[in-house]
């Protein structure tokens, strides 16, 4: 077992150098560079533009360099724990995420958990009740939710909350509240605005999640220990919590290598609908902006706790599934 | 005598006037409630100690503008944390700034004096101090020119060019403590719309609270204790870092603006606190601005109509289009505001250029024709553009400047400009273009039909719907138009190396000149300029590159526009302005649709002293800066 982590492990440093380089490369294959197009943004807002001022700063960022100068003074950096410096925000990278990281954190665990609340007990219904009204009925509910656009119904819902309830539009606590301390007044505003985004990027995923688990369960319910566990007396509840619920499981924890890096950049297109303070609009923005090493360095976060989610879940797998067996591969 | 000078003493005049008598005798300054606890507790001065001796006093005799009463906060949405700069824009305190009517009248200086242009003489105000409450005095422009725009490693560029005068620098002397002056061998006319612009050029700095970061006034150690604190590269980076008078997002950088930033990025809401040390005060002794706090709200652009429509803007137009215009409507009773429409100032909304330089030797043989040029112009339908696209509500005109203007004249916006297929026709016509192919499309001298691609950067919708609407009546006269977008920088690429026919850009960038303003924009001066980028680039390079004009009347702009330099009176740069609006409407070297679009302008009905109509517009105007935001209040 230690033997295949270290393997793991080591595996991990060239796929890391490979994402790093394609990382750089994509964000750079746009034509021009961070400094055109805050030219551009500037003039489509009719201000006039210093051209020696941009020429000082093409000097100055280093914009003027080869490709691998660039790259290479990134990697170096980033080996070193130093994610670089954002140009957009003229403050190194760790400063500009810093706060937003937070926020991020919470929608995306609260997201997370008011979908498992939804799906799970429908997905044990749709599966112990196969092809009754309410299976039907709850999968179709599930479908609406994913079939609807996700920043269609956050404006939607943006505006029935403005209306009936005087929320205030976007963000995630009143604008009073920005910056203040945290107090009780604070909490109660965030958790007025939490639940747009919440609901919103929820049911988008909670149908996925009930047919997936609904497949898997009744895979299991039609095996023979099920059977016997009937036969023997088993009350229904717990004989289904105790065996086929744990065997269908398997989906669940192999999909925590996805939900890793979810968590840290949430749902970006909600977000920048919502107006949300997470991380999400932050990289779309720098993206489009050529702000390439807060770009990258945040891609590359992302692609780190990609590679560390998979092989957390193969080995939690490993652990939990006692047909999963380490040999296989290894014989072969 | 120059314009400036005569502008410059009627203002001087008026200021002396005002601030001649002492002010205790005159005026006696009411402290400002929000400030007196800390006046009592013994914080900070009275208010007689923080305005200068002879401070700018505000009159509203014979402007719709009231007196008003301190107090209040001004919400604002911004689409991202760099837009904070806007406040600098609006707070808009200028070493000499422009009234309503666009002529100079001093502000943060007491008084200033040119002399033909070439010797610009600033009179500080005694006792004038910084927002931190130190001192402002000619050494921060010293420091400015000596230390940062003469510094090899601040600037390694030099001092900026509006600063230059055929590459020469301004003798800057220091007369005395709240004396400064500028000396030129030549004129140098864009120097007072550059510190009155909108971004103005900042001659200044505070000293005494950048020398802490300069390698001249700090300690080697301590430098390079600040330089890795703030992980910049050197000293010159962190100099820069900490120096942004204009981006306003140092909160420790004292400013001379109304509202100074009291919050530090990264934030989704900044803070604006009023400067306690301003120079203004009302006819009434109180000091301005009235509004106590100006908070800078963060959504993304996307959000900012809608919420600006929940009524969560104070005062809003950055970031609103006219087709907000109605969902806006909707929430003016709710919300208690009012949508304004104001007038942008574009010399066109939507202008096409034909490219004089593109390689295509017939179409360039063609382009340069005037009768070619003014019959496309004339197969512009203005009309049904203004009334299916912007409801009937913008000017129909040519490219030129416009109404609000004292350049203006009704024939510069009709010529060339009425719809007429008749004699579109007829031009085309008479310079050969007679053979037509079987869709009816006119063909070239050398066979080709006569498709013209235009270049477009495809930003906008509304833009292809206006070329829509043009590939229509053009095809009525035989030509046929296809738009082809590009990204910005390869739009402009192409177009400068001549592989464009023809592009499609906005018109003017500053429709609203007054002669004292550079007519820069009509002349071949800039590469930038994609009706003839390779002369522009002759001329901007000093012939060093690019190509000398092959047509007389681009040479002659060109000579107008370097004789407007060494004009030294008004009545002359008049005369060439108008020479030069002449030519540029006569050979319709762009060609223009419609101009002066309404900005929707969300103002809370308790917010007084803003006018019903007013211009939106970059420079100048500075969007609300012009309107002087600092006597903007609010009623209980």
């Amino acid at each position: 077992m230690l033997r295949y982590i270290a393997l793991r492990l080591l595996l991990m440093i060239p796929t890391l150098l490979v994402i790093s380089l394609i990382v750089f490369t994509i964000i750079q294959l746009p034509p021009g560079d961070y400094l055109e197009s805050y030219i551009a943004e500037l003039q489509s807002q009719g201000e006039s533009v210093d051209p020696e001022k941009i020429a000082f700063l093409r000097e100055h960022y280093g914009l003027d360099k080869p490709f691998h100068v660039q790259y290479g003074h990134w990697l170096l950096g980033l080996l070193q724990g130093d994610f670089g410096y954002s140009f957009e925000f003229d403050m190194p990278v760790t400063q500009v995420v810093g706060d937003r990281l937070v926020l991020t954190v919470l929608v995306s665990f609260v997201t997370i958990i008011f979908t498992w609340i939804i799906a799970f007990p429908i997905g044990i219904y749709s599966a112990t009740h196969q092809y009754s009204w309410g299976d039907y009925g709850l999968t179709f509910l599930g479908f609406i939710g994913l079939a609807t656009p996700n920043f269609l119904l956050a404006l939607v819902m943006l505006y029935l909350a403005n209306v009936f309830f005087g929320t205030s539009i976007g963000g995630l606590m009143d604008p009073g509240y920005i910056d203040q301390p945290w107090s009780w007044g604070k909490v109660v505003s965030v958790l007025e605005h939490l639940w747009i985004p919440v609901v919103v990027i929820g049911t988008s995923g909670t149908a996925g999640m009930i047919r997936r688990l609904r497949a898997n369960l009744l895979d299991e319910l039609q095996k023979q220990y099920v059977v016997t566990g009937r036969a023997k007396g088993l009350p229904p509840f717990k004989l289904l919590t105790k065996y086929p619920l744990r065997m269908a499981l398997n989906f669940f924890i192999a999909d925590i290598g996805a939900i890793l890096p979810s968590v840290i950049s949430g749902a970006e297109v909600v977000a920048v609908v919502l107006s949300l303070p997470t991380t999400g609009p932050m990289m779309l923005n720098a993206l489009q902006s050529q702000d390439m090493y807060l770009a990258g360095s945040f891609l590359m976060f992302l692609a780190s706790l990609t590679v560390f989610g998979v092989l957390l879940s193969d080995l939690a797998l490993a652990a939990l599934d006692p047909r999963i067996r380490l040999q296989g591969g290894v014989r072969r | 005598m120059t314009a400036f000078l005569r502008s410059a003493f009627l203002s001087f005049g008026l200021a002396w006037v005002t601030s001649s008598t002492p002010l205790a005798a005159t005026l006696h300054p009411l402290e400002v409630p929000v400030l007196a606890a800390a006046v009592q507790a013994g914080s900070l001065a009275p208010v007689e100690e923080r305005v200068p001796q002879r401070p700018f006093i505000v009159r509203y005799g014979g402007t719709e503008k009231t007196a008003g009463r301190h107090g209040g906060e001004l919400r604002t949405l911004m689409g991202k944390a760099r837009d904070i700069r806007m406040l600098v824009v609006y707070g808009y305190a200028r070493l000499v700034g422009y009234d309503e009517h666009l002529a100079f009248v001093p502000d943060i200086v007491e008084r200033y004096e040119v002399e033909d242009n070439r010797v610009f003489t600033f009179h500080l105000r005694p006792g004038h101090k910084w927002s931190d409450g130190y001192p402002f005095t000619s050494q921060d422009f010293r420091y400015y020119w000596e230390d940062v725009a003469n510094d090899k490693d601040l600037s390694p560029l030099g001092p900026p060019t509006v600063l230059l005068v055929d590459g020469q620098p301004p003798e800057v002397e220091i007369i005395d403590e709240t004396t400064i002056r500028y000396r030129w061998n030549h004129p140098n006319p864009n120097f007072l719309p550059a510190l009155a612009g909108a971004r103005p050029l900042f001659i200044y700095r505070p000293a005494h609270y950048l020398k802490q970061f300069h390698a001249r006034y700090e300690s080697e150690g301590e430098l390079e204790e600040k330089v890795a604190k703030f992980a910049t590269r050197n000293w010159a980076g962190l100099h820069h870092r900490m120096d942004e008078m204009y981006r306003f997002d140092n909160p420790d950088l004292p400013t001379l603006q109304p509202w100074m930033n009291t919050t530090r990025p990264p934030s989704e809401r900044f803070v604006f606190a009023r400067n306690p040390y301003y120079h203004r005060i009302d006819e009434q002794g109180r000091q301005l601005p009235y509004i106590d706090r100006v908070i800078v709200n963060i959504a993304s652009s996307s959000l900012v109509p809608a919420k600006t429509g929940a009524g969560e803007s104070d005062l809003q137009g950055r970031y609103l289009r006219l087709d907000n215009y109605t969902f806006l409507k909707a929430g003016e009773q709710r919300h208690n505001y009012a949508v304004r429409l104001w007038r942008t100032a574009k010399g066109s909304q939507i202008a096409l250029y034909p490219n004089l330089n593109t390689s295509d030797h017939v179409w360039r043989e063609l382009l340069h024709k005037s009768a070619f040029r003014r019959a496309l112009s004339l197969a512009v339908h203005r009309h049904e553009i203004n009334q299916v696209i912007y409801f009937g509500l913008v000017f129909e005109s040519a490219n030129t400047v416009l109404p609000q203007s004292p350049l203006f004249r009704p024939e510069y916006q009709r010529a060339w400009a009425d719809f007429d297929l008749e004699k579109a026709n007829a031009l085309l016509d008479e310079i050969g273009l007679t053979e037509r192919d079987s869709r009816g499309i006119r063909l070239l001298p050398d066979g080709r039909p006569a498709e013209i691609i235009i270049q477009s950067a495809g930003e906008s919708t509304e833009e292809s719907d206006v070329l829509e609407l043009i590939h229509d009546s053009w095809l009525q006269v035989g030509i046929k138009l296809y738009t082809r977008p590009s990204q910005r920088e390869v739009f402009r690429n192409r177009t400068f190396a001549g592989d464009t026919v023809m592009a499609v850009w906005s018109g003017l960038g500053n429709a609203i000149p007054t002669p004292s303003m550079s007519p820069e924009e009509l002349a071949p001066t800039s590469q930038q300029q994609l009706q003839w980028p390779k002369w522009g680039q002759y001329y901007e390079t000093r012939q060093r590159a690019g190509q000398l004009p092959v047509l007389d009347s681009v040479r002659e702009l060109a000579e107008h526009n370097a004789q407007w330099r060494y004009a030294t009176t008004a009545e002359a740069q008049k005369r060439i302005w108008h020479a030069m609006l002449k030519i540029h409407s006569e050979e319709v070297f762009t060609i223009g649709t419609v101009a002066g679009v309404p900005q929707p302008v969300v103002i809370s009905n308790r917010l007084r002293n803003l006018p019903p109509e007013g211009t939106y517009h970059w420079d100048p105007g500075a969007y609300f800066g012009i309107y002087r935001p600092d006597t903007f209040w609010f009623e209980k």
